[in-house]
């Protein structure tokens, strides 16, 4: 400024006019709220809100907690019911598929079939280890799933009463053959009336020899049911 | 009470003791037991003892009323239920007479036994069986 004062003194003058302005007003400001303000005692220090203010707004602005940062919290599992209803059945079948590929024996003793196994059958159990095992059914379970289902086959072998469960899809049952319906529907599911005397069949080992003869003798394709019909007759005859 | 199944002579056995066990006796625990009743060989005889020419009744038996024997239990009422899931039952409970050094004191059985008497370590008395379930 000091050097370009005597080169150009009109600039100079025009920065003085600048200066006297902002002093000028600087001057009112100062003393323009001591001249306006009417109850001194009333005013605040901080200047009055804005015409939008709310104070509940502010609050919630100003809290702490908006500060802190959100602590992460780990999603939900997925609802395994939804991802699979029953899987119950899926395991069953699952096994039977395994343990009863050609479902024979699912059929055997299916309630939809009419020639299923029902109580007072005759049947020979087929083992993998030991002898097969014959007897009247007295008692087909099936304790929760199909996979369970067993029978209760009674037989006097020598005089004494036997009785055998065997679970229907053993790995260790080979086969299960009809060897002779009952000659009439049981009207009990479970026929534990045959254990007392009267009521007893006795051996079946006749009946499973003259089906096994017959079996062996005759042709080998669909022996099942109808040589087990017909020793049936012949044993209703009797 | 237990029927004996052997020809030994005896009929029916009372047990007194289980031994080894602090529980019931299965098939194959090994017991004591009083003979309570002799079998008879003679015209009431039941077709399944074929000795029926036997000319004492004395003679036959080995065994009397009242002796106390050890013996192998072969049958029971209670069911069992074997490794492969089956469930094997009979209708009376049964024991072989046998000697204090384990060997049967008959020379032959009638009727059918439990086949855990042979995986107890009794296959001589299981060989004489006619029949195993």
């Amino acid at each position: 400024m000091s050097l370009s004062a005597p080169v150009r003194p009109l600039a100079c003058i025009r920065q003085a006019i600048r200066q006297c302005r902002t002093e000028r007003q600087q001057t009112r400001r100062y003393a323009a709220p001591a001249t306006e303000v009417e109850y001194p005692s009333l005013q605040t220090r901080y200047p009055p809100p804005t015409p939008g203010f709310r104070p509940s707004q502010a609050i919630k602005q100003n809290r702490f907690e908006t500060g802190l940062k959100k602590i992460p919290v780990v999603p939900p599992p997925r609802s395994t019911t939804k991802a699979c209803p029953d899987p119950i059945s899926i395991l069953t079948n699952k096994q039977i598929s395994v343990l009863d590929p050609t479902g024979a024996r699912t059929r055997l003793f299916s309630p939809a079939n009419p020639e299923r196994v029902q109580p007072g059958d005759i049947l020979v159990v087929r083992l993998r280890t030991g002898d097969p095992v014959s007897g009247v059914v007295l008692n087909i379970r099936q304790r929760h799933q199909p996979i369970d289902t067993a029978i209760l086959l009674r037989n006097q072998l020598t005089r004494v009463g036997v009785e055998v469960w065997f679970k229907v899809y053993s790995p260790n049952v080979e086969g299960i053959e009809v060897v002779q319906r009952a000659v009439k529907r049981a009207r009990r599911a479970k026929l534990y009336y045959m254990r007392q005397p009267r009521h007893d069949v006795g051996s079946v080992e006749g009946v499973v020899k003259q089906y096994l003869r017959q079996r062996s003798g005759g042709p080998l394709g669909n022996r099942e049911a109808n040589t087990g019909r017909k020793t049936g007759s012949k044993k209703g005859r009797k | 009470m237990l029927n004996v199944i052997d020809n030994s002579g005896a009929a029916v056995a009372e047990c007194v003791k289980v031994l080894k066990m602090d529980r019931h006796a299965k098939i194959g625990d090994r017991i004591i037991v009083v003979i309570q009743k002799q079998r008879t060989f003679g015209p009431e005889s039941s077709p399944s003892s074929s000795k029926t020419s036997t000319s004492s009744v004395a003679a036959a038996n080995k065994v009397r009323r009242g002796d106390i024997r050890h013996a192998v239990v072969v049958r029971t009422k209670k069911k069992y239920q074997r490794p492969d899931g089956s469930v094997v039952g009979f209708e009376d409970n049964a024991c072989v007479l046998i000697n204090k050094g384990g060997e049967p004191i008959g020379t032959r059985l009638s009727g059918v036994v439990g086949r855990e008497v042979g995986g107890r370590g009794w296959s001589k008395i299981l060989s004489l069986a006619g029949l195993q379930v």
